[in-house]
């Protein structure tokens, strides 16, 4: 690939081979940049792990910091606290999944689009917000739906916590764990020939047997995908630990380096020895996964397609409901207990003198905390709208359409932040911003925390863009080529111009994860520069609840908000296996 | 009473009607073909047959039993109707290797291990994939594929075989050997089969009878011959291969023939009157539509003696398409194309002479042709 100062028109090149010179040093750009940002701190942890001495001192090399973290049982306790939820989780939210996509994509259930909508709509809404949504109903003491099942007589004892793990467990089924799956399995069961289940009831079997002996099997490498990707991200679950886990002193893989680095005095080595494990572990992981999400076709799709559907016969009905009652669960009730919260004078006390207000509205649109949470989002994540997609743009089109030695190097740095919990990529960060003299004024501004948001969504950035330019026409550029323009002004003139719809898609993407993001940027920010995320789980860790609802509906409106107004623009998020 | 037996068959999709007040008596050991363009509601019959499709109206019974029926509040499940069914897209299951694709009915019927070894085994021998047990579905070509999902429909020993459209998806010299090969099948086996094409040449070649089907309704039901050569309707004409007609007006009304002059032409034609039809369909003085396959047109370079029925004609020009020739011949003002095979030619701007033998010529109103 060649740059056009390089070969301008008309001069004449040595050779038919491709001239690396301009080429090569955008390689080595490009490289250069998304290593020293994504590689170059997770290193540092690595090292920083033998580093006895604390950030920004003079590093002391030894062992003690691997000796004394796991002479401390809370750190294994940690760990398996963190593979249990997984296990736990995964046991239930996928057969249960797996059912809700096969109702949705293969029976003649009614309303069948407008469920997957709401598992969608369950999939952008913001951990920090169901999870606070389901504090506020389940909490042992105040929480709403515990009182008004305590009225019911007969079901006085019943008493639900979700500061539990079986609530943890309750959190994250009603946030992403089941609204994931079903998304990334729902359009591959609705792919399948309808042929292969019809031949099963000509041989003989009915409906059941026909899902599991034909339907489900034939599905297997989607669900082992899709199982892969959750086991790989075990040790990034952060918001709903925090929030439910703390209060009764249960923690799990990443709000333990958290607690450790923010220990007075810090114990940063610690918590780098535990994260090393998570890298090493992850280390022979990711490679697996860059493999099974780029194997593309799954299932089998014949010239054939004819999307038939199951009659469900009278099981229409109770199926119906069931992914009824679900679908509300996952969207409608915990936003409506959110709302009601930042109206209610205490939520769930229904029979106070006064039990609406807008006090609470009024004070926080005066709070100048608030205030100031809300302009630092908007920066972070408007600068990640913006300057993500350009880069990431630029990086997959050189993966997909150049032939510059170096790719694959490239390629596995852009894999490596989806796997990477963000809890760690925010520690490695911090090490590297105190640790260089030159950076270091840098921490506390909002600089490092646009940074951690523009990295947080690399692979599904790249992955999408590449997606796209492998379907964009080659010859299109070609002819571009050959009509006398180099490289940048075909980049510029012919290919962002036809991407512009992928352009707009990751920036909304962008805009909504960077807005919801806790665990990448919590150890990066002050309180100058904390965003409307991190001020929630203040506010919430504080007690201030009807406040929090408030910061939860601000962030609500900013991703979900956003999510809808560019679906209703036409863009499909085309939300891959490899989203977070 | 023969042994498949549709009435009154409708199924609709919307606001489409597939399949509208269809009657259809299919005979025991039968090939029975359902032909016609795509969309015309075969595919919609067959699946009605199988139980795939619940129709809107109609019975359907199979032998004694009732298979469906609107009015009596009876269906009966796919799975229960003891009928083979081969996909047009195979449908195999890419989970299983060629010998569980094929022993899953037997399996679903609780036969023992060793009958369903037997079986199965007898089944591949049937269409000659022996040895091929263990290989997984999809690493077969696709005639394999194809022979596979024959030996599944056929392993549990089916009442009806159910084709729908098995051989489009192979290529053209595939197609022709597995077309001769099913036909031998049948023979072996006996068993009705009830086969969709859309495809004219399978139709003629594989069936006992063939049903014409457009709209959603029957336009003929009868053996190959009689269809290709005595259709009763200009789509069945139509469809079945290619026609070459000329245009004319009846100048006299024998008993059995018919004159027609040709327009354009000084010639006329003697037509044998058709025998479907009333005997007062055609006066002296319409205009009318002479038919005749265009195999059964002989060229001449001069008006032979002895025959009659020629039209003169002029060569507009000649293409050699290798086996045939493309003539298009001019005439008056009309041009027509003929295609005949390459036995001898002639040339561009040559005076011509058509000859079409009355035996072969049909007669037909001047509109609602092609």
């Amino acid at each position: 690939m060649e740059y056009t100062e390089t070969a301008p028109i008309g001069r004449q090149k040595a050779s038919w081979l491709p001239s690396f010179d301009g080429g090569l040093a955008l390689m080595v750009v490009l490289i250069g940049t998304l290593g020293f940002y994504i590689v170059y701190p997770l290193l540092l942890i690595l090292i920083n792990s033998f580093n006895v001495a604390t950030i920004a001192e003079p590093p002391v090399y030894g062992l003690k910091a691997w000796q004394e973290a796991f002479s401390e049982p809370g750190i294994w306790q940690s760990l398996w606290n963190s593979i249990k939820i997984a296990i736990v989780l995964q046991g239930i939210a996928l057969p249960f999944a797996v059912f809700t996509s096969w109702l949705l994509a293969r029976t003649n259930i009614p309303f069948a689009r407008g469920f997957e909508f709401g598992f969608w709509i369950s999939f952008i809404l913001p951990n920090i917000a169901t999870t606070f949504g389901w504090i506020l109903l389940l909490d042992p003491n105040t929480g709403l739906f515990n009182s008004w099942i305590k009225s019911i007589p007969g079901l006085g004892s019943v008493n639900f916590n979700i500061y539990s793990f079986w609530g943890i467990i309750w959190a994250h089924l009603m946030a992403n764990g089941i609204s994931t799956k079903v998304m990334l399995m729902t359009p591959a069961f609705r792919r399948m020939d309808a042929a292969m289940e019809e031949a099963s009831r000509m041989s003989g079997a009915n409906t059941l047997v026909t899902m599991l002996r034909i339907t489900v099997p034939i599905m297997t490498p989607v669900l082992i995908v899709v199982f892969l990707l959750s086991v790989i991200r075990i040790f990034s679950s952060f918001e709903t630990e925090l929030l439910l886990g703390i209060p009764w002193g249960f923690y799990v893989y990443s709000t333990k380096i958290v607690d450790l680095a923010r220990q007075e005095p810090p114990l940063v080595s610690h918590a780098a020895a535990l994260g090393s494990i998570v890298l090493l572990f992850l280390a022979a992981f990711i490679p697996l996964q860059r493999k099974l999400i780029a194997r593309r076709q799954f299932t089998t799709v014949t010239s054939q397609y004819k999307p038939k559907i199951i009659d469900l016969g009278i099981w229409k009905w109770p199926a119906t409901a069931f992914v009824g009652l679900v679908v509300l669960l996952l969207d409608v009730v915990p936003v409506l207990s959110v709302i009601g919260g930042s109206f209610m004078v205490r939520f769930g006390f229904f029979n106070l003198p006064r039990t609406w207000t807008l006090e609470y509205w009024q004070m926080a649109l005066t709070d100048s905390r608030l205030l100031l949470a809300l302009k630092n989002t908007l920066i972070i994540a408007g600068s990640a709208a913006v300057i993500g997609p350009i880069i990431f743009s630029l990086v997959a089109y050189v993966l997909v359409r150049t032939r510059l030695p170096g790719r694959n190097i490239l390629d596995s740095i852009c894999w490596l932040p989806s796997a990477v919990p963000g809890v760690l990529s925010g520690l490695g960060l911090l090490w590297m911003f105190l640790g260089t003299p030159f950076f270091r004024p840098l921490y506390g501004t909002l600089f490092l925390l646009m940074i951690a948001s523009i990295l947080s969504g690399v692979t599904l950035a790249t992955q999408i863009f590449k997606a796209n330019f492998v379907q964009l026409g080659k010859e299109l550029e070609e002819a571009s080529r050959m009509s006398g323009a180099g490289f940048w002004r075909t980049y510029v003139k012919i290919v962002l111009p036809l991407m512009m719809q992928t352009m707009v898609l990751i920036a909304v993407i962008k805009f909504m994860f960077a807005a919801q993001q806790t665990s990448s940027i919590i150890l990066l920010a002050t309180s100058e520069s904390r965003t409307l995320s991190l001020l929630a789980l203040d506010q919430v860790a504080s007690g201030g609840r009807e406040v929090a609802s408030i910061t939860v509906i601000l962030i609500m409106a900013l991703t979900v908000g956003v999510a809808l107004v560019a679906r209703s623009l036409g863009f499909k998020a085309g939300i891959r296996a490899e989203s977070s | 009473m023969a042994f498949l037996r549709i009435r009154n068959l409708t199924k609709s999709f919307g606001p489409v009607v597939a399949v509208n007040d269809l009657n259809l008596d299919i005979e025991e050991g039968e090939f029975f073909t359902l032909l016609g363009a795509s969309g015309c509601g075969k595919t919609t019959t067959l699946r009605a047959i199988g139980g795939l499709e619940k129709p809107d109206e109609g019975e359907i019974y199979l032998g004694e039993r009732c298979l469906v029926s609107r009015s009596k509040g009876i269906f009966v499940n796919p799975e229960k109707r003891e009928m083979g069914m081969v996909f047009q897209s195979y449908a195999l299951w890419p989970h299983m290797t060629v010998f569980e694709n094929v022993a899953y009915p037997l399996k679903l019927r609780w036969e023992k291990k060793p009958v369903i070894r037997e079986k199965v085994g007898a089944a591949l021998e049937l269409v000659g994939l022996r040895g091929l047990e263990d290989r997984p579905a999809p690493a077969l070509s696709g005639g394999q594929q194809q022979r596979v999902a024959l030996a599944r429909a056929l392993v549990f020993s089916p009442r009806v075989l159910l084709l729908d459209e098995p051989l489009s998806n192979l290529d053209a010299r595939l197609r022709d050997e597995m077309r001769q090969e099913l036909k031998a099948l049948q023979r072996r086996v006996g068993i009705t089969m009830v086969f969709v094409t859309h495809d004219q040449i399978e139709a003629l070649s594989l069936s006992d009878r063939i049903a014409i089907m457009q709209g959603g309704r029957l336009l003929q039901v009868g053996t190959p011959e009689e269809v290709y050569h005595r259709p009763t309707s200009a789509v069945v004409r139509d469809f079945l291969g290619k026609i070459f007609s000329l245009s004319g007006r009846i100048v006299e009304a024998g008993d059995r023939f018919f004159r027609v002059a040709v327009q354009g032409s000084v010639a006329t034609l003697t037509v044998p009157a058709p025998a479907a039809v009333s005997p007062d369909a055609f006066k002296v003085g319409q205009e009318v539509l002479v038919a005749i396959r265009p195999e059964k047109v002989a060229l001449w370079n001069f008006a032979p003696n002895g025959k009659n029925n020629l039209v003169q004609g002029t060569l507009e020009s000649v293409h050699f398409l290798g086996d045939r020739y493309e003539y298009t011949v001019r005439i008056g003002e009309k041009t027509h194309l003929l295609i005949l095979p390459a036995l001898e030619s002639h040339k561009a701007g040559e005076k011509i002479f058509l000859e079409l033998k009355q035996e072969n010529i049909t007669l037909w109103p001047a509109t609602g042709t092609s």
